[in-house]
């Protein structure tokens, strides 16, 4: 067995290529020697080549039936990538690591390789990063394990407020509300909803905060929870145009226990002209005086 | 009579009586060349629709969609209050064909119409339930309120030890409001964090119990494996042992053999 990783890598191919002599590809010795170059060069700091050398072994074990091991190595394989910065590949060779999971009937696993993705994409392609924290969310509520869905909703929240789409940032909360709901996680679902409420205050729609809060008190453990009470006080003080009081509201413990992002917003409030609500029904006029 | 027939009489009665129509004679009235008669119209046509929605909420029972509902109404209001103005601007401005009353009607008109709208309730009745606590909180104040009033009066004189207490006590009272004040922030924290723990723990529960499960059956699969391994390890001893003993026998031939051929070189 040469120890030179470069001789085997091509003996592992030679043997896995059809020719005269060979009618069946020896596909469990090519994996072991795609797995010790792939050692070998990561030793030797060759990212590339130990990429190459993962994504051969993955290919072996998925024909020698254990796609277990072979989601292993393409997992290995994206970490690679994301060392060398080649997102395209870290999200393709992820998304294969997550369908093997799922094919060993394994949904963690499934939504936990194509979190990592999400993760390693939210900084350069926050889209694609988004399209892979939705699919991770549906593996794991179609397996029915929605308590794991949380972070990654919150993750993906925090993503949308980055990219500031201050709707689609809400609707995921409203979602996190949802399975939270399934849960009967009461905590956790009043917080997604006063996280909601913030981030639509933050986008200055007041209408709509308004009509957050009224579809959210429908449901009597919001209605009872201290973050209903919190809501209410930042709507009414939205009402009158008390500054004094949204501030206070906004730096009160309720909405400190809340995610980083939606603190920072909450921070931020009020965003724009906080004037009562007869004032902005004289703007209204106004202009239709002018036409 | 035929239905035809029916329908032709009631007609002609109809535009007999139309004299006596009220909300007909206003449109008629109405559809003039006068601006303010118009706007006067319209605002009495908005009024309606306001006290008419005023009169859908009051059986509402959803609290949001009443919450809802009080906010556009309020819109509505505000808007109708804004045009008053206008509308009173219009009432003063002389139009031919109006005698001297009229136009004073018209400013009555006017103040009488921004009065209804004003009237309009457009607040819910204040939530109940849910926070008893602010509720006793200020019933805790209004008692205070009520005993330093009575000291006001004239039960007593007040002296300068009495005065000194009263500032000592209140100072204390506030230094424990604050005292309070921080616990309670703690205690919020505490909540917190209790509530996310019970969470968690919900959610790692079934993950032990899958582990448990997996455990019980790899201790099994190593149970089994392990007597499976025992009796290999006898056989396998037993054979080696066997080998041993035919060994020493072969040393013991080839010993016996070469003392024999010593023996046999010594004899003759």
């Amino acid at each position: 067995m040469s120890s030179d990783p470069d001789k085997m890598m091509s003996k592992a191919d030679k043997m896995t290529k059809l020719t005269l002599t060979r009618w069946s590809a020896d596909w469990r010795g090519a994996t072991e020697l795609y797995e010790q170059a792939a050692n070998g060069f990561r030793a030797s700091n060759k990212y590339e080549k130990a990429k190459v050398a993962l994504e051969k072994a993955s290919k072996g074990q998925e024909m020698q039936a254990s796609p277990w091991d072979a989601a292993k190595h393409m997992e290995s394989a994206a970490a690679l990538a994301q060392k060398l910065s080649i997102w395209n590949e870290v999200a393709d060779f992820y998304r294969k690591a997550s369908e093997l999971y799922t094919e060993c009937g394994r949904a963690q696993p499934a939504s936990d390789a194509l979190g990592k993705a999400a993760r390693a994409l939210e900084d350069v392609k926050p889209d694609d990063a988004i399209q892979l924290y939705t699919d991770a969310c549906e593996i794991l509520e179609e397996d029915g394990r929605d308590q794991m869905a949380f972070d990654l909703y919150r993750a993906c929240a925090n993503v949308y407020i980055k990219l500031e789409k201050f709707t689609d940032a809400a609707t995921f909360f409203l979602r996190l509300g949802v399975a939270a709901d399934k849960c009967d996680a009461t905590n956790s679902q009043c917080k997604a909803y006063l996280s909601a409420i913030i981030v639509y205050l933050y986008a200055h729609d007041l209408k709509q905060a308004e009509k957050c809060y009224n579809d959210c008190s429908q449901i009597d453990a919001f209605l009872k929870s201290d973050q209903s009470r919190s809501a209410t006080r930042l709507l009414t003080a939205y009402n009158e145009g008390d500054i004094e009081e949204i501030k206070k509201v906004a730096s009160s413990s309720t909405v400190s226990n809340l995610d980083h992002s939606i603190i920072k917003l909450a921070r931020k409030l009020p965003t724009g002209d906080v004037t009562p609500i007869q004032m902005n029904t004289n703007d209204d006029l106004d202009e239709d005086d002018l036409t | 009579m035929g239905v035809v027939d029916l329908i032709t009489r009631g007609d002609s009665i109809c535009k007999k009586y139309d004299k006596y129509d009220i909300d007909k004679q206003r449109e008629a009235n109405v559809s003039g060349d006068d601006a303010f008669s118009r706007l006067y119209s319209t605002f009495e046509s908005a009024l309606e629709t306001v006290l008419q929605k005023t009169e859908d909420l009051s059986p509402e029972t959803n609290k949001a969609k009443a919450v809802a509902m009080n906010a556009e109404i309020r819109r509505t209001k505000t808007r109708l209050l804004e045009g008053i103005p206008k509308l009173q601007r219009l009432a003063l401005k002389k139009v031919k064909g109006i005698s001297k009353e009229e136009l004073d009607v018209r400013n009555d008109l006017v103040l009488s119409l921004r009065d209804k709208i004003e009237a309009i309730p457009d607040t819910s009745a204040p939530v109940v339930g849910g926070w008893p606590g602010s509720t006793s909180y200020s019933n805790i104040r209004f008692d205070t309120n009520v005993s330093d009033h009575r000291i006001g009066s004239e039960y007593f004189e007040p002296t300068e030890e009495s005065d000194q207490f009263k500032q000592e006590y209140e100072m204390r009272r506030i230094k424990q409001d604050q005292g309070l004040d921080y616990i309670a922030e703690g205690l919020d924290t505490l909540k917190n964090m209790a509530q996310d723990i019970n969470e968690e723990l919900d959610r790692q529960e079934p993950l032990m119990d899958e582990i448990d499960t997996k455990t019980d059956k790899a201790a099994t699969d190593l149970k089994s494996t392990n007597v499976r391994l025992k009796d290999t390890v006898t056989k396998l001893r037993s054979s080696r042992n066997f080998c041993i003993d035919i060994i020493l026998l072969c040393i013991l031939l080839g010993i016996a053999a070469f003392i024999y051929n010593e023996v046999k070189d010594g004899d003759p």
